[in-house]
């Protein structure tokens, strides 16, 4: 990938202290983007272009804060990437309705408040790229998963709508699904189980950090303005 | 610190400015107290009243320092809708800050 493509873009990542969120953190930072990471905790990286704001997305005002500090420092918002979730797999006759409750919190009601407020700011600059990060279980409906799949299907319902809503603007609004990633979420499920999904994929591997970090670019490129409200699934799931 | 009228009014006025800056010319929205921004008499269309609420929300959110919405269940239930013109939107912005001061 050709040097600095990011330069002068700033960029907003939630959970972007680890796993996948940092990965396309260091990626947009490597290539020249500002990139400003949403956090519950505080940063767990440094970089001179690296802003990091301690906010859970699962609280409204928090969000609302935090977007608030962001425009305190910076007039312009280019590229969001909607990747924080939390998960807890389980049955669903034994799900508590607590951690049921959180992963919509986190993972429906906090990336639509981000991306709401994100837009108001995008929409100054008539140009913005929206993405979101789903996940194959959308489409495998693995047993266990029935509020976490549930939520990244309402996440891809969820942009397609506000894809129309923003077009004016020139934000776009694409779900990248992503197939099973080392990651600590990832490590919280049973490894047997992760083997046999990955194994009855079409192209049985796991991601890799590159697959994920094409479909970004992709999506975030300044010639995808014609793409919106699009999924596109890793691995070959479908 | 809650913002006067005159600068409530002014808030409201540079978010008719942007939309200004998007229409043409034959359809410029008047910068008065009595435009009015929804309803019948109304030349705003659905997407731009929304335009205009969310400028308006975020410079007064970030005048006062905290958080305003200004399409809650509060102002649903006014009895005179806030956005029905500038002088309605500017009273309830007012309103709303007054009362978080």
């Amino acid at each position: 990938m050709p040097g600095e493509v990011y330069s002068g873009r700033v960029a907003l990542i939630t959970g972007s202290s680890r796993g996948v969120g940092r990965l396309i953190s260091e990626h947009l930072l490597l290539h020249g983007a500002t990139v400003l990471g949403f956090g519950r905790g505080e940063a767990t990286y440094q970089h001179e272009r690296y802003r990091h704001f301690q906010a859970d997305i699962a609280d409204p005002n928090q969000v609302l804060q935090a977007f608030m500090a962001v425009r305190r420092e910076f007039p312009a918002l280019h590229i969001v990437v909607n990747n924080a979730a939390v998960l807890t797999s389980q049955y669903a006759l034994i799900m508590a309705a607590s951690a049921a409750k959180s992963m919509v919190d986190t993972n429906l009601l906090g990336a639509f408040l981000v991306s709401r407020e994100a837009a108001k700011l995008m929409r100054k600059e008539k140009w913005g790229r929206i993405i979101n990060i789903s996940s194959m279980a959308v489409s495998l409906e693995p047993m266990g998963d029935t509020m976490y799949a549930a939520c990244k299907a309402g996440l891809t319902v969820m942009g397609n709508i506000m894809a129309k809503e923003f077009a004016p603007f020139g934000i776009t609004v694409n779900t990248l699904a992503i197939s099973a990633i080392e990651t600590d979420m990832l490590r919280q499920l049973p490894q047997e189980t992760i083997q046999e999904v990955i194994g009855g994929l079409p192209l049985p591997r796991p991601a890799q950090p590159e697959d994920i970090l094409n479909v970004i670019d992709f999506f975030a490129s300044g010639r995808s303005s014609y793409i919106t409200a699009q999924t596109l699934n890793l691995g070959g799931v479908h | 610190m809650v913002p006067s009228q005159e600068a409530i009014l002014a808030i409201i006025f540079q978010a008719l400015t942007n939309l200004n800056l998007e229409r043409d010319a034959s359809s410029q929205v008047p910068l008065d107290v009595d435009t009015a921004l929804f309803g019948g008499a109304s030349a705003l269309d659905s997407l731009a009243l929304v335009s205009v609420i969310s400028d308006v929300e975020m410079a007064v959110s970030d005048a006062v320092g905290e958080p305003i919405s200004l399409t809650d269940d509060q102002a649903l239930s006014q009895q005179v809708s806030p956005f029905t013109s500038v002088r309605t939107l500017c009273a309830y912005v007012l309103q709303l800050t007054h009362e978080r001061a």
